[in-house]
């Protein structure tokens, strides 16, 4: 049996891309092991299996894990790990019934997403706005230090575009959701 | 009731219809999965992402409580608040096909 490793990112708002990405590599004979660090995945090599994959983000869930991993099991999605909030699970697609998904509505769906923004996004937007901005103002207008006010000036620049790049992601699923 | 909770649960989602009306007995996620399966001759199949998230939203805003963990499974029963949820939107659901049985009995 031979592993593998494979480095890729997904934003937080890829969760579905990510599900994605592991079922393809089921299917091309790669089963998922774990997720190390930020975006390291291993592999060991298995049969080609079409398996559905998939990530939830559920804060709730994870402070009653085992009861949570329990109702998943009984649903017959296997609990693979947690990282980052996400849980991973799998399950054959074999056993569905059609393309079977942990949310059978786009109610709950939503409510995911709407988790994912509040635990993952919205303290960067605090840390922007309570830290970084006053921060910048400070340093160029009261110390005049251009050394700092370059470099925190580079990280409101950095969470500009994170901030931007998630807005248009944001607005992309709403009209997916849509269709 | 509070205007929060029509909003939110009148009209609700087919998913929380079907917790709300298996639990007037006590029951767990796992056995509303299969109950609703049954009594629909396998036509809705909840998922657990769905049934995890509902639960908890429920019981946050007070429609259903915990009674007792059986295993690893807890069991939850409807409240009166939650009662008073189905029974509007049952209501609701009665008068939409009351009226659409008028409108297509007059067409015809």
């Amino acid at each position: 049996m031979s592993n593998k490793k494979e480095v890729k990112f997904f934003n937080i708002m890829q969760y579905e891309k990510e599900a994605a990405y592991l079922r393809n590599m089921h299917k091309s004979g790669w089963k998922f092991v774990r997720m190390t660090g930020l975006g390291m995945y291993h592999f060991e090599s298995c049969e080609p299996e079409d398996v559905i994959y998939q990530l939830d983000y559920n804060q709730e869930g994870l402070k009653n894990k085992e009861e949570y991993v329990q109702m998943f099991a009984d649903c017959g999605w296997e609990y693979l790990q947690d990282a980052f909030g996400y849980s991973y699970f799998r399950k054959p697609a074999s056993q569905t019934v059609g393309e079977e998904s942990i949310f059978c509505d786009e109610a709950s769906r939503m409510e995911m997403m709407n988790r994912v923004f509040k635990g993952r996004l919205i303290p960067l937007i605090v840390i922007y706005c309570c830290c970084l901005l006053p921060q910048l103002l400070n340093a160029t207008f009261i110390y005049d230090s251009p050394v700092i006010a370059s470099l925190l000036g580079g990280l409101v620049g950095l969470y500009t575009v994170i901030f931007g790049v998630f807005a248009y992601q944001y607005y992309q699923f709403m009209k997916d959701k849509k269709r | 009731m509070d205007a929060h909770i029509r909003k939110v649960y009148v009209p609700m989602t087919e998913t929380g219809f079907y917790i709300l009306l298996c639990l007037q007995e006590p029951n767990h996620g796992y056995g509303i999965v299969q109950r609703v399966e049954e009594l629909t001759g396998g036509e809705i199949r909840l998922t657990p992402g769905t049934m995890y998230g509902s639960l908890s939203k429920m019981e946050k805003d007070g429609l259903i409580h915990f009674v007792r963990a059986e295993e690893k499974r807890k069991l939850y029963c409807i409240t009166d608040l939650g009662k008073e949820v189905l029974g509007l939107e049952l209501k609701r659901i009665q008068r939409l096909y009351q009226t659409a049985m008028e409108v297509s009995g007059r067409e015809q």
